[in-house]
């Protein structure tokens, strides 16, 4: 991973949506309403829609349930974040069609993943932590090795966490995510020149594992809510 | 989300479909196998569940167990079919050797854990299917078909089970990316994938004129 430069700014997407264009975005891709998005993102997936019709299920779920769930957005909240700054930089401007193509393709279905997760979630989704991709939204050769790497963690956490779900319904809504991250991760070593299937079997990683892989890449600046205030200036544009 | 509707029961129009084909019992022939499930249309397993709608038990491992089984044998004779025809050339025939290796091991994963309760293998016709011209698009029909199947049952597994169900979705969701970016199609079309309910299942492996027996 890259050495960070002691002056690299921290973006949040909020600061980075001043304009709107995230959510002129998810409007292109899913129309004009939330809620209309939401009926598209899920695309008649039942077992999606089952878990978010029924808000009190999350509050009836196990607190492990919540717990796994708000590790899920603060991950959906990374990657997101990683591909709306991609954009934002003009990195993805620069890449072939085909490969703005699927940068920006991710780039919406994770997003639609935050806005899905904070929905079952509720007054417990946690708020957007601060991010510092260190350079790799910069260029596309970084941003394309980070991207297979992000899609094959993700995949792997998703096939870790899907099981230990206690609540049926949220667990058929994790399946209904689990095989997208797999997608991407498919199509993302596809155009790297990578066998997009690399065993029979996904590994599955804990959730510990894979904090302690993101702890490491330092992407994310408060993955728990910290008491002191950093004192860097933050980026505001 | 009070403006959200949750879909007609089990997935509206196409169900229909299936329902009317199915009341010609000529074309949908019935079996009964293996822990007294019913098999339909080679593949239904009669008395599956919805998505989410059943309390996970060993019977019912074995009836979805042996459902997704049926599928993995579907897929395994396609691959092996396809490539015993040869003219495959390309990343097709890479497809074809990768992939049906890994189904290969989906059928021999899913038998240890049905053990005795593990169906037999069915006899299947795949038509002009396996011809190279028509390897790729079969191929991902039957990916995304297998991969919506896995995603409509996985949550209706005992967890001990959903976690290897969980292990071979993910992989039937990249073998469907794969063959979809080979195509030039879409490979990740939805930001959630939809289920297929088994109903749904039968019907789009039986438009491809694929006909399985036993």
């Amino acid at each position: 991973m890259q050495r960070p430069s002691s002056n690299t700014p921290g973006l949040t997407l909020e600061q980075l949506d001043q304009d709107g264009a995230i959510q002129e975005g998810i409007s292109e891709l899913y129309g004009s309403t939330r809620a209309d998005f939401l009926r598209k993102a899920v695309l008649g997936g039942g077992a999606l829609i089952a878990a978010l019709s029924v808000p009190p299920e999350v509050k009836a779920a196990a607190a492990s349930d919540v717990r796994i769930f708000q590790f899920g957005l603060n991950f959906e909240y990374l990657q997101s974040s990683f591909y709306t700054e991609t954009d934002r930089l003009g990195t993805i401007d620069a890449m072939a069609p085909r490969k703005a193509h699927w940068a920006r393709t991710l780039g919406a279905h994770e997003r639609a993943h935050v806005a899905i997760i904070k929905k079952v979630l509720g007054p417990a989704a946690g708020k957007r932590p601060f991010f510092n991709f260190r350079g790799n939204t910069e260029t596309e050769d970084r941003f394309t090795r980070t991207a297979v790497a992000m899609e094959d963690l993700t995949t792997a956490l998703l096939t870790g966490l899907t099981p230990k779900l206690q609540d049926q319904g949220l667990a058929a809504a994790a399946f209904s995510l689990m095989t997208v991250e797999a997608r991407h991760a498919a199509w993302a070593r596809h155009l790297v020149g990578v066998v997009p299937v690399a065993s029979a079997f996904d590994e599955p990683k804990s959730l510990d594992r894979v904090d302690r892989i993101v702890a490491g890449t330092r992407f994310i600046s408060t993955l728990r809510p910290r008491t002191t205030t950093s004192g860097d200036p933050r980026f505001t544009g | 989300m009070s403006d959200v509707k949750p879909p007609a029961e089990d997935g509206g129009l196409e169900v229909n479909v299936v329902e009317a084909v199915a009341s010609r019992s000529h074309l949908l022939k019935r079996a009964t196998v293996a822990g007294g499930g019913v098999v339909v249309g080679g593949l239904l397993v009669a008395g599956l569940p919805k998505v989410a709608a059943s309390a996970p038990s060993r019977a019912q491992d074995v009836r979805i167990l042996n459902y997704l089984l049926r599928l993995e044998y579907v897929m395994t004779a396609f691959y092996e079919t396809a490539a015993a025809e040869g003219q495959l050339s390309g990343e097709i025939e890479q497809f074809v050797s990768v992939v049906g290796e890994q189904e290969r091991k989906h059928v021999a994963l899913l038998q240890e854990i049905l053990g005795r309760d593990a169906d037999p293998e069915p006899a299947v016709d795949f038509g002009d299917r396996t011809n190279p011209d028509r390897v790729a698009e079969t191929a991902h029909t039957l990916e995304e078909t297998a991969s919506a199947a896995y995603i409509g049952q996985g949550a209706n597994l005992t967890k001990g089970v959903m976690i290897d169900a969980a292990r071979i979705t993910s992989v039937e969701a990249r073998h469907a990316a794969w063959i979809a970016d080979i195509l030039q199609r879409h490979p990740a079309p939805a930001a959630a994938d939809p289920a297929k309910s088994p109903k749904q299942v039968v019907v789009a492996v039986r438009k491809l004129g694929i006909s399985i027996s036993g």
